[in-house]
Order: structure tokens, then sequence, then C-alpha cells
């Protein structure tokens, strides 16, 4: 091998070293904001002179964050919902389907991924403003949806990549029509694309702010935009206890993620 | 067997400006076991792939006892397959995959469970009915293909070269069993192979492809003794061709000339003879006789350019006064390799009907 790490000397600790400090730069603010949520300060001071869940009894008891946390539920569970739903067709679509301007249409199904998202919610508030859908829960599922798609299509269509073909024509031929042997044999099979592309769908929806600011209004709130305005009215440290609280929730899917999904492949 | 069973009728395959399938018509006995033999790109699997009814005809017909099949749809068709690559449900346990079309056709489950025992019994996978395609073996995957693709008990089974993943001595097990097990069912089977010895091992009939439509359909005898065209002779067996002239040709019969000396008549001829015009004279190297002295039959003079020992048999290389090279094979311990060696001046002599004359 070219750069084998055994042979590389003292470098091998300056690696060392590198990884540790980056470890730590992405750690250290996720740290810091949960050592502060247990903080008994009222000011957010560090380190923190004691310690109490004050802040999150707080945070539990105030119908609003409740409204919000629930908004944001519902919001991504119906965004997952659809997004496999149609990620799953538009994949059958640009894996299976023969036409031309196939690799276009995939690419362009993908551009919610790098289009800069504040361009893609001006955008989407003007339009939503213009056919009354602004500060809805559809217009919310609406605009989520489509930064979500394009995860659930890379997801979907890569296990459909993986999957021969061969194996749904033999289920055919054994007796079972075109759409039973999709839902019989090839769903099953590329279940693990199905799950990580709701997972990926849900996170997509549940942690999104800049869409869900424009769309937000005085009565639906995403947690996210909830979190964000509390901040810039007072500094309080029930916003570090919702924030744990979500980052808790979000580790706490990906592990579930990963091991449902080796559990599916294997 | 009065009338036939499956009867493919001018079926004609395009792809765009492609033509994967020209004209291939073919009648097939009940309880037939029929290969498809040709290259990779001659037409034999999306011959296979259209009576699968995956593919429709540009032109032409298939009847099944008489009634056309492209009118129904490849899940109503009833007919059995086993693909080139594994194709078992990956989330199905063993039993639960053979079980798979008798579910579809909503049998009762006392007798589903019988009737996957009995195929498992068929293919010799008894114990096998909880093990996941994954923890099965290429050859063992393949046995379960087939016991599910007879499961239904399928008029027809089509086989898209279903050994080409596994090892040669792998394979030869798994055509011992095919065989049997076509003699155990007596079910007409389809079967696609680009390797000749798999055709003829298994094969009542073989019909070989190329450039989109049969050549000659036959027994193996029939197509090593009597080929067609010279596709056919280099296909099936080995040859050696060499460039002769058409002296004149008669009821099927040529005189040729090599070299404008040597003249040999009475040799069977295929294509379009003209007098005069170019011919190739093919020959099998185990139908040549090799010796020291002149013979009575049609007999070529050569020299020994290489000896080759390939364990039963020994492979002679010859070159004919003409300059082309001719092989010979003799079994091991034959008495005219004895002091053979390099350079030696030989007499090769074959029969009329050992040679064929390709125009």
């Amino acid at each position: 091998m070219l750069l084998n790490f055994d042979r590389l000397g003292w470098w091998k600790y300056v690696l060392l070293v590198i990884t540790v400090l980056t470890a730590a730069f992405l750690l250290m603010p996720i740290l810091f904001i949960a050592a502060l949520s247990f903080g008994s300060s009222q000011w957010l001071i560090f380190p923190p002179p004691g310690w109490t869940w004050r802040w999150y009894a707080e945070l539990l008891s105030d119908p609003q964050w409740l409204a919000s946390a629930w908004t944001s539920f519902k919001i991504a569970s119906i965004v997952t919902v659809l997004s496999v739903l149609l990620g799953l067709v538009t994949s059958f679509g640009l894996v299976r389907g023969k036409f031309l301007f196939r690799d276009a249409l995939k690419a362009l199904f993908l551009t919610p991924m790098i289009l800069p998202v504040v361009v893609f919610a001006v955008a989407l508030y003007a339009f939503f403003l213009r056919v009354g859908l602004g500060g809805t829960l559809i217009g919310f599922v609406l605009s989520h949806l489509v930064l979500a798609l394009p995860f659930s299509i890379l997801s979907i269509a890569g296990a459909l990549e993986g999957f021969d073909k061969s194996i749904e024509d033999a289920a055919v031929l054994c007796g079972a029509s075109p759409i039973e042997a999709k839902i019989r044999v090839t769903l099953p099979a590329i279940s693990h694309g199905l799950f990580s592309a709701a997972v990926f769908s849900f996170l997509t929806s549940w942690d999104e702010v800049v869409v869900a600011i424009f769309m937000a209004s005085p009565t639906l709130q995403t947690l996210p935009v909830k979190v964000w305005a509390t901040l810039r009215q007072d500094l309080t440290p029930v916003v570090a206890a919702a924030s744990t609280l979500l980052i808790l929730l979000t580790v706490m899917l990906m592990t579930l993620a990963a091991i449902v999904r080796k559990v599916l492949k294997s | 067997m009065s009338e036939s069973f499956l009867k493919i009728q001018g079926i004609r395959k395009e792809y765009g400006p492609v033509v994967a399938v020209h004209d291939v018509n073919l009648e097939v006995r009940r309880g037939e076991f029929l290969t498809f033999l040709g290259p990779s790109g001659s037409g034999k699997s999306t011959t296979l792939y259209i009576l699968a009814g995956f593919e429709n005809p540009t032109k032409g017909d298939i009847l099944l006892n008489g009634k056309t099949l492209l009118s129904t749809p490849s899940h109503k068709r009833n007919i059995g397959m086993v693909f080139q690559r594994y194709t078992l449900f990956p989330h199905l346990t063993v039993g639960e995959n053979i079980a798979f079309p008798l579910k579809v056709r909503r049998q009762s489950k006392a007798e589903i469970d019988s009737r996957v025992r009995e195929m498992l019994r068929l293919v010799r996978l008894e114990g096998f009915e909880d093990r996941k395609p994954a923890q099965m073996s290429g050859g063992q995957q393949q046995r379960v293909a087939l016991a599910r693709a007879l499961a239904y008990d399928p008029p027809v089974l089509l086989m898209d070269e279903p050994l080409s993943a596994l090892d040669k001595k792998l394979r030869e097990e798994i055509q011992h069993e095919i065989r049997r097990i076509h003699q155990q069912t007596e079910v007409t089977i389809l079967y696609v192979t680009h390797d000749q010895e798999e055709a003829l091992r298994l094969s009542d009939r073989i019909a070989v492809f190329s450039k989109g439509v049969i050549d000659q359909i036959g027994t193996g005898p029939e197509l090593y003794a009597n080929p067609r065209t010279r596709f056919v002779a280099e296909f099936i067996g080995d040859s050696d061709f060499i460039s002769c002239h058409l002296l004149s040709s008669n009821n099927g019969q040529a005189t040729i000339s090599l070299g404008g000396k040597t003249v040999f008549d009475s040799i069977p001829v295929h294509g379009r003879p003209t007098s005069g015009s170019k011919a190739a004279l093919m020959l099998r190297p185990e139908r040549i006789r090799l010796g020291r002295n002149a013979g009575a039959g049609n007999g070529l003079s050569a020299t020994v350019n290489d000896i080759t020992f390939l364990g039963n048999n020994v492979h002679v290389t010859t070159r004919i006064a003409v300059g082309e090279t001719l092989s010979v094979r003799l079994p091991f311990g034959h008495e005219a390799i004895s002091g053979l060696s390099r350079g030696d001046n030989v007499h090769l002599e074959f029969d009329p009907d050992a040679a064929h004359v390709f125009c």
C-alpha cells in the first residue's frame, strides 16, 4: 500500500493529534450546550456554578414548547411517509427506466441538496404567500418534502441498483403479478434502503431551521424555530435544555437506524 | 407426440437498428431436453426471454399446445425458469422460496407443505428448508431455484446458463442432477448454454444458434457427424479447415483438389457448390489416421511439426504439402506414435465420409 500507517513513523502521532483535535472541535459545542442545560445559572455562565434539573422541568411544563415539539414531530412524520413513497416510485423510474436525459433528471432531483437553502426558502416563501400556503402545515410539509426527497432517492435508488432484477423476474415467472412481485420480493430486499430513506427524511425535517423560519407563523412553529425565536428574545437555559433533548433524540434515532440497518442487510 | 408441443414460428426481435434474433423456427416435443447452443450475441438468450415473456418479439408467434403464448403475460404463462444469476428471494428461507409460487396460487397450507418436502427430496436438499439463501453454496442455491421452478409443475422449464457461475467440478455434478431430474419429472426443458460439452452431455437435441438464426438442429452425434455449416462444424467438436478447390459436385458429394494436385472425391458438400470455386475441407483430428507409408484411402503427405502429450491423447500437429497445418489426435500408446519425432515425414489418411466440404 502507498500509505502504510505502521510505517509512518512519528507522523503517526501528528495524525493522532489532528484526529483528536478534529473530534474535539466537532463534539465540544454539543458537550458545552449539554453542560449548560444542567447549570444553575440563569445567565448561561460556564463553568456552571451548580447543577439543576430546573430548566428541563420548565421546558416540559411549557405548553408552547410542547406544542412546537408536537408540530415538528407531526411535520417530520408526514414528510417521512411522503418522502419514502415518492422516493420509491422515483427511484424505480430512475433505476429501471430507459429514457433520454435520465441522468440529467436524476441530477435535477438532487439539486435541493446543493442549492443554498436560503435561496430555496425565499423562493418558496414568495410562492406560498401568493397561493396562501404560508404558515400552514401543508406549506411546511411540502417545503420539507423537497429537502428530504433527495436523501430518500439516493438511499432507495442505491438499494435498488444493488438488487438484481432477475430476482423480481423470477417472482413474476413464479406467478406473481409485477406489482405483487415488487411488494413481496423487491421491497423486502431493499428494506434497508427504505429504512435509511425514512430516517434521513425524518431528520431532515426534524432539525431544519432555515425554511422553517420563513414558513412559521405565530401559531405554527417547529422546535428549531422555537429555539431560535427564544434565543433572540431572552437567553434562557431552557433553550440549552431543548437543544440537548433535540440532540439526544437525534443520536438515539441514528443509533437505532444503524442497528436496524445492520439487521435488515444481513 | 403426434402434434408438436411447443412451436416457435418465425420469431424476430429488433432493438432499434440491431437485430438480435433474425428468424427462429423450432418445434419442441413434449418431454424433450433441447439446448440452445451458441456464442454470446447469437440470439439464444433473447429467444428464451421471449418464451418467458420478458421480451416481445417484433415478428412471429409461439404456440404451446396449439395456442399462442404471446397474449399471456409472464406471470400467467405458468412457465418455470432457472436464471444465470442466483435469484432466490434473499429474505425468505429455502422452504419459503419453494412455497412462493404455490402461495401465489393460493394453495392450502397442507398442499404447500407436502409439495415443498417433495421438491426438496427431488433436488436432494432435505433438511435445508430453514436455511437462508445466503447460507448456501452457489450449487445448492441453483438446486433450490430448480425446485422452486418445478414446484408448480410447469409444462416447460427454461434454463438460462444456470451453471455458468459454478466451477467445473460442481458444474458436472449438477449436470448429472439436472439429467436425473429431467428423467424423473419428464418436464420439457429448454436450456441455454455456450458450452458445447454441457450441451452434449445434457440434451436430447441441440439447436446451434449463430447470428440470430438456428444453423442446425439435431442430436449431438448428428451435429458432430453431419454438420451442415462451417459454424456448426467449428462449434461442435474440434476441426481443421484446409482451403481447396471444388472441381465438381453431384448429389451433395464433391470432388475437390488441394493445391491443384491431390484430388479427393465423394466428399459430402454443404452450402452452394459452384464448380471451380474455392471451398474449405473440414477434417476432425480424431478421424485422421497417421502412418509412415501411404495406404489405400484418401491420403496426404505431411511433416510432423509438433507432438503434444495430453494425458489419454497425443496431439500431433503436421504441416501438409500445400503449407497448411492439420492436427491429428491419437490415443496414448498408439503404435504410430512410437519413435515419432519432429520433422518426420508421415502419411495422413481419412475416409471420405469423415470429411466435409463447405462452400
